[in-house]
């Protein structure tokens, strides 16, 4: 049986400016990304949630690999995600990415959209692939861990998570150490009255909870983090 | 910036990037903008006012603004508002959906005629707001 390895999440921060042509290429070149191109591999973030406070996602781009795309120079995205979460792994504007390639339409509307943006799309896309799998090898010590997904068990993999139980059940989630080691770092004692909420902020940003479940996972995440705290010691 | 410039009204939707509510939004702005109320409306990247960027920040400021969100989130609403607008209209895309049970409006990339439909409706929407602002006659 050949294993698959859980390829490492890497987010990614578009600017999706609304003003110019490019915030569209750029917006679309994510979402291919996303949909096509290394499915499972990428999360995506809404660039002004992020910048007015969901501590959350930003949480997220502190711990895991993170690559910016912008439209134009004053990238929103990269500045955005450099003051509130730390450096970037790659930073990316889409008419720097374009300067040699056909022009643009200057469409913003998907109804409008031309032969040449479709191929701005695809290139744009194409090197947030190749940057992505670079971040991901980076995060993971050099060795490409992002493999092909299978129906095969999830055993060694890339990305370390963590295992709570949630009315009665196993539930693993990815990433969970460096979660409990982020709100370690930030000063969250596990009994404190926002570690419920803090924790499953948190996790909920790429870990789908039912909302019946939420008081149940909120629960077990603290009594994982509790004993996670007490094992640092 | 010119007189015509500063004189439009802002429609400024929220740069949803996970579900097909954000694409609709910002499909319904460049419906406005650009087809139904070109000479009286404008938009903005939300981010950029986010950011601070001085010039974003004066324009919401000193024009009459509409924002257009996705989700209940409500990032362009309350964005806008904290950067000091004074916003004629709120719309959320949610509730649009809400008179259409079982719609099939598409995906976060893409609109399927389903999702045209609903843009279009709120995009109609604004225009006749903006033209109420702008002194003209509502349809």
């Amino acid at each position: 049986m050949s294993m698959a390895k859980e390829p490492i999440k890497v987010g990614i921060i578009s600017c999706a400016g609304e003003e110019i042509p490019e915030g569209t290429i750029s917006r679309l070149a994510v979402r291919r990304v996303l949909e096509h191109l290394r499915p499972g591999q990428t999360v995506s973030i809404c660039l002004p949630l992020f910048l007015a406070g969901n501590e959350g996602e930003r949480e997220f781009a502190r711990s895991f690999p993170t690559i910016t795309i912008d439209g134009c120079d004053k990238r929103c995205a990269q500045w955005g995600t450099e003051k509130h979460s730390g450096p970037v792994n790659a930073a990316f504007v889409v008419t720097q990415m374009l300067k040699d390639a056909p022009p643009l339409s200057g469409a913003r509307s998907g109804r409008d959209l031309t032969e040449a943006d479709l191929a701005a799309v695809e290139l744009v896309a194409a090197q947030l692939a190749a940057a992505l799998d670079q971040a991901a090898a980076t995060y993971a010590g050099g060795e490409q861990v992002a493999v092909e997904a299978s129906s095969a068990c999830g055993c060694a993999v890339g990305l370390p998570s963590g295992a709570v139980q949630v009315n009665g059940k196993t539930v693993e989630i990815a990433g969970l150490p460096l979660i409990f080691r982020q709100c370690q770092e930030d000063g969250l004692a596990a009994d404190s009255p926002d570690a419920p909420a803090r924790l499953l902020e948190v996790v909920c940003v790429y870990h789908a909870v039912d909302d019946s479940e939420a008081q149940a996972y909120a629960a077990a995440l603290v009594e994982a983090y509790r004993t996670s705290l007490a094992s640092d010691r | 910036m010119a007189e015509s410039a500063r004189s439009k009204v802002l429609v400024i939707p929220c740069s949803g990037i996970g579900k097909v509510h954000g694409l609709v939004a910002r499909e319904a702005t460049y419906r406005v903008v650009e087809g139904l109320e070109p000479e009286t409306s404008d938009t903005l990247c939300l981010a950029l006012l986010v950011k601070g960027d001085e010039e974003a920040v004066t324009a919401v400021r000193t024009r009459p603004c509409i924002t257009i969100d996705g989700c209940p989130k409500l990032c362009s609403y309350k964005n806008v508002q904290l950067a000091g607008s004074n916003i004629a209209e709120s719309v959320r895309v949610v509730d649009a959906f809400k008179g259409h049970k079982g719609a099939q409006p598409g995906t976060a990339t893409e609109l399927a005629e389903d999702g045209w439909s609903i843009t279009d409706e709120i995009a109609q929407q604004i225009a006749a707001r903006v033209r109420e602002m702008c002194g003209g006659e509502e349809q």
